[in-house]
């Protein structure tokens, strides 16, 4: 058996100047969007400087033989950079800023210096391209999509250059041509972005964008809110507690990034026990964790759920050691040494996030909708055996009359019921965060019901809350952050401080807990949903009367008579592909030969061969037939080449091929 | 990611645009020319008269001389590129490629040799064109040519010593007094005035004189080994021939040439150089199944190399016809016969 050779072909040398010029570029592009996004300079800089020195040692010294000397020196500066790599990941010894995008950056400086082949050269670019997905991670706004045009286009040019060195043709291209293909091609990739829907992919796991540190928690669990209240002076605008008496001042400042599969709730503490208008968690009990939780430890999916999606957050500012994310949460990833998950299942990291800080969270979508929900029944049962979610605490009676009256004709299902009492709120009472210190002695719930009847999200919420026990329904407060400014395009959303936000959570029997939103202005149930995946539609929604919809819509109120432009567009398919067929049927029948002509043409080469010497291209059949042949031929064969030779000329001159019986009749003869 | 998307349209974009672009790229014609010649050391071209290189071919190439190809990519339809032309001439390969044609086309010139006698064939040469990216390709349908044909050196052998010892025995047809006419050539010196064709000599810009045929002129037949031993000894042959052609032909002569089995050169080309010439080109022949006799002269020349029995019979008729013959022969083997011989080396010239 013939040994198998697992060598790949050998790569020829890349000479072409232009080429290497390409693949350089496409570095520095790469480059270029770390220094950008990721907000790294000095080993991208360095590393630049370097590798234009190694693309001149490369060109210049590109047909000598690799010497072992270099080998070895280029293998080691490989390991230091590795090690460089482990130090950054590990100890944040450099900072610890995109380590992974350092390394690869190195490792294209260091290659730089043993590019000789056309092989080398595509490993130093698809490095850049690796580099430049890791700066994608940090990319949130449509102005990377030019350094992306711009790696493409060096991936262009490179193909080009070497291309056109190995035709051995000198690096020139007709302009225009290659200016409107490069042009269409960009639009074409555009068009395709915007109107081609985005496959979305069942998540494996979250996704992994840098090393853990190691510091370690500190102390017992505490509840650092997020900073809808500045009380304690603790830098990072934790609390324990959410006070309904102070507010802290919300700016536009984004918080964090988060690329996202699914517009969502960035869910951070719940709280249980409400006293005097203060909010905090009655369990302080909790189970430590590796950085990375998978789905074995933690709650089973929601029954009917409708898939999951990956959350990727980058933080922007120092951030309470909480873990935001939509819930339930199916596994996550944080790079921290350890996670602590609460009575509640929210996480918690030993440390404050700080600015750069990436984590990574894979979320169930539950099925909940108006009709899921109808099916539940009441629950008078809390969760967890956990009385704290129904102690209406210092509610007064006549907010307990008011919950009594509001859903006195809803009463049918606990869905209907509170959403009969979000729907109450958003309706009667107005959402300001311009609002006055409570006064002393007044119940912030009855401030707010009975006296200024307007609030901010904690104020709502608090009152639903309670309202929903006073009637025997299970519920709690969820702070965290809504949506942000979501793009449908770029799945992505930057949440700012001024998303801070707080909301109920509402035991169902069937489906947990549910995110309902009192505040006006929000969805009353805030279920998180799939986006529209075709980003056309999300930029149509800007424009009136221009949703993916509207044509159907259009249609559908035509009735009967909608069928007629259907069947219009069906005709003129069919005519476009008969037009097509016919078109294409004249031309083939041009194409094909006269009857006899190929048969009698064949049986000529045939005879040729037979005769062991081919008509030379300037000669004419009856120069050949008169011709030298390599032997003399018996008088029958000669007698039938001189018929093939008038037959052949009677064709190619006169174009009176012969009937195929004819050439029939003459092949019978020759065999 | 959606940025991964982006990327992967455009790049998906590009192939396609690609597609498009060598679709559009299609449509190129490529061609080959022999652009102009160089004469190698020797060459007989600076030897032959202005007439006689105005009858012949345009760029005439003889052994010996440097040839400039001429690859050449035409586009119909404006501006194209990029083009590859590829294909061998004469066993060597050759490739010329441009990223722009323009309109009017694009050429890019080799040159080849010293070339060696014979014709010089270009085989497999196909023409290639597809989109900057090299992802797409298309290959026009290949093409084989005669590119020229690389005639034998001559040169007068009429002041030769031992030529002229020879002169007696075989009657020089020179130009005469007849009454047939059948050419026109320079004027030489002793020509009667009378014979000056004053129209010829206008448009020529030199005296031309009437040729008539000799009184009695005799067709020189020049009959070629057959099976020439090797290349060399042919190629040698070849340029013997061609001299000795020369030589009749500046006399006024005609000339016929031979090889058994092979086609003699057309009787009313005898008065044509450079049919001669191309004759001697292709020499030798591949023996013909109808072996050909030879043809009818008054005098013969053999050039042999080694004895040849066909070439024997036809002397000895020429000179039963009372014909005159003699012979040359190429290398070290002697004739056994009683004709005038003359031997000749490979080394040129003689």
């Amino acid at each position: 058996m013939a040994p198998v050779r697992l060598r790949l072909p050998a790569s020829p040398v890349e000479s072409s100047l232009e080429g290497r010029a390409f693949v350089f570029s496409a570095f520095s592009v790469a480059v270029l969007a770390v220094v950008l996004y990721g907000e790294d300079y000095v080993v991208p800089i360095i590393a630049l400087a370097a590798t234009a020195i190694g693309h001149v040692v490369s060109y210049r010294e590109r047909a000598q033989k690799r010497g072992i000397r270099r080998q070895v020196l280029l293998a080691g500066l490989v390991f230091a950079a590795l090690a460089y790599f482990l130090a950054d990941s590990v100890g944040a010894i450099f900072g610890g800023v995109l380590p992974q995008a350092n390394f690869a950056i190195l490792l294209v400086a260091v290659t730089s210096f043993d590019l000789k082949t056309r092989r080398n050269c595509y490993s130093s670019m698809w490095i850049s391209l690796a580099i430049l997905y890791l700066a994608a991670v940090y990319a949130w706004d449509y102005p990377f999509g030019v350094l992306l045009a711009l790696w493409a286009i060096c991936l262009a040019g490179f193909w080009a250059a070497s291309h056109l060195r190995r035709m051995e043709a000198r690096v020139t291209l007709p302009t225009k041509a290659v200016a409107t293909a490069l042009g269409g091609a960009l639009a074409l990739g555009i068009v395709a972005f915007f109107l081609i829907p985005q496959a979305n992919l069942e998540p494996s796991g979250p996704v992994l964008v840098s090393l853990p540190n190691f510091v370690g928690f500190r102390g017992e669990m505490e509840n650092p809110a997020l900073p809808l209240i500045q009380l304690s002076g603790d830098p990072s605008g934790a609390t324990s507690s959410v006070d309904l008496h102070y507010r802290g001042r919300l700016g536009n400042a984004p918080v964090m990034y988060v690329r996202t599969g699914a517009p969502a709730y960035w869910r951070g503490l719940v709280f249980d026990k409400y006293e005097n208008g203060v909010w905090t968690a009655s369990k302080h009990s909790y189970t430590v964790l590796q950085p990375y939780v998978p789905p074995r430890f933690l709650p089973p999916a929601p029954p009917n759920n409708n898939g999951t999606f990956v959350q990727v957050f980058r933080v922007m500012r120092p951030l309470p050691g909480v873990i935001s994310a939509a819930y339930p949460i199916q596994s996550l990833y944080a790079p921290v040494s350890a996670l602590r998950e609460d009575a509640y299942g929210t996480f918690r990291t030993p440390d404050v996030l700080r600015p750069g800080q990436t984590y990574s969270v894979v979320s169930y979508l539950p099925n909940i909708t108006a009709t899921e929900l109808s099916r539940d029944p009441y629950v008078f049962n809390p969760p967890d055996e956990n009385q704290a979610y129904l102690d209406r605490g210092t509610l007064s009676a006549e907010a307990r009359a008011l919950a009594e009256r509001v859903t006195h004709d809803h009463s049918s299902n606990q869905y209907e019921l509170v959403m009969a009492l979000t729907n109450y709120l958003q309706q009667n009472f107005q959402y300001t965060q311009q609002l006055g210190h409570v006064p002393a002695g007044r119940d912030p719930i009855d401030w707010f019901l009975f006296d200024v009847k307007q609030g901010y999200c904690e104020q709502f919420a608090t009152t639903e809350v309670m309202l929903l026990r006073s009637l025997g329904i299970p519920a709690r407060l969820a702070t965290g952050y809504s949506t942000g400014d979501y793009n449908p395009v770029l799945d992505q959303a930057v949440v700012r401080e001024r998303d801070a936000h707080a909301w109920v959570e509402v035991w169902f029997a069937n489906h947990g807990w549910v995110p309902v939103d009192p505040s006006p202005g929000f969805p009353a149930l805030a279920a998180t949903q799939f986006p529209n995946h075709w980003a056309a539609a999300g930029i149509a929604r800007l424009i009136p009367h221009l949703t993916v919809g509207a044509p159907m819509a259009v249609l559908g109120s035509l009735g009967a008579l909608a069928a007629i432009p259907v069947g219009v567009a069906i005709a003129l398919l069919v005519t476009l592909l008969w037009a097509w067929a016919r078109t294409r049927r004249r031309r083939t029948a041009a194409a094909r030969a006269t009857p006899g002509e190929s048969e009698l043409l064949r049986l000529y080469e045939r005879v040729q061969r037979r005769l062991g010497r081919r008509r030379a291209p300037p000669e004419t059949p009856l120069e050949y037939f008169h011709g030298r042949l390599p032997s003399p031929l018996p008088e029958g064969e000669r007698e039938l080449l001189g018929e093939l030779t008038e037959a052949v000329n009677e064709g190619a001159y006169a174009g009176r091929w012969p009937e195929p019986s004819r050439v029939r009749e003459l092949s019978k003869r020759l065999s | 990611m959606a940025w991964l998307y982006l990327l992967a349209y455009w790049i998906v974009a590009l192939i396609a645009v690609a597609f498009v672009y060598a679709l559009w790229n299609r449509g190129l014609q490529g061609g080959l020319r022999v652009q102009s010649t160089e004469s190698g050391p020797g060459s007989p071209m600076e030897d032959l008269p202005e007439r006689v290189l105005a009858g012949g071919p345009s760029v005439p190439v003889f052994e010996g001389d440097r040839m400039q190809v001429e690859l050449r990519i035409d586009s119909g339809h404006g501006t194209r590129g990029p083009a590859r032309i590829s294909g061998a001439i004469a066993a060597t390969p050759l490739a010329a490629a441009a990223g722009v044609i323009p309109k009017q086309g694009w050429a890019e010139v080799r040159a080849m040799g010293p070339l060696r006698r014979g014709p010089v064939g270009a085989k497999d040469w196909v023409l290639e064109s597809g989109d900057p990216l090299g992802l797409f390709r298309h290959r026009g349908p290949s093409f084989d040519s005669e590119l020229a044909l690389v005639l034998p050196r001559f040169k007068s052998l009429a002041e030769r010593t031992q030529t002229r010892e020879l002169e007696a025995s075989l009657a020089a047809p020179r130009a005469g007094s007849g009454t047939e006419m059948f050419g026109v050539r320079e004027y030489r010196p002793g020509d009667p005035l009378r014979r000056i064709h004053w129209r010829s000599s206008a448009r020529h810009g030199e005296l031309i004189v009437r040729e008539f045929e000799p009184p009695g002129v005799q067709i020189l037949g020049i009959f070629c080994d057959p099976s020439p031993a090797t290349p060399e000894v042919a190629d040698q042959i070849a340029r013997v021939a061609a001299s000795e052609a020369w030589d009749c032909l500046r006399g006024g002569g005609r000339v016929v040439l031979w090889a058994p089995g092979a086609e003699a050169s057309r009787p009313d080309e005898a008065r044509s150089l450079w049919a001669l010439l191309e004759w001697l080109a292709r020499y030798p022949y591949h023996p013909d199944v109808v072996r050909p006799l030879p043809p009818r002269v008054g005098d013969a020349i053999a050039v042999m190399s080694t004895p040849s029995i066909d070439i024997d019979d036809a002397l000895q008729g020429i000179r039963q016809r009372g014909g005159s013959v003699r012979a040359w022969v190429v290398g070290e083997t002697e004739l056994d016969s009683d004709m005038p011989t003359h031997h000749a080396g490979l080394e040129w010239p003689l």
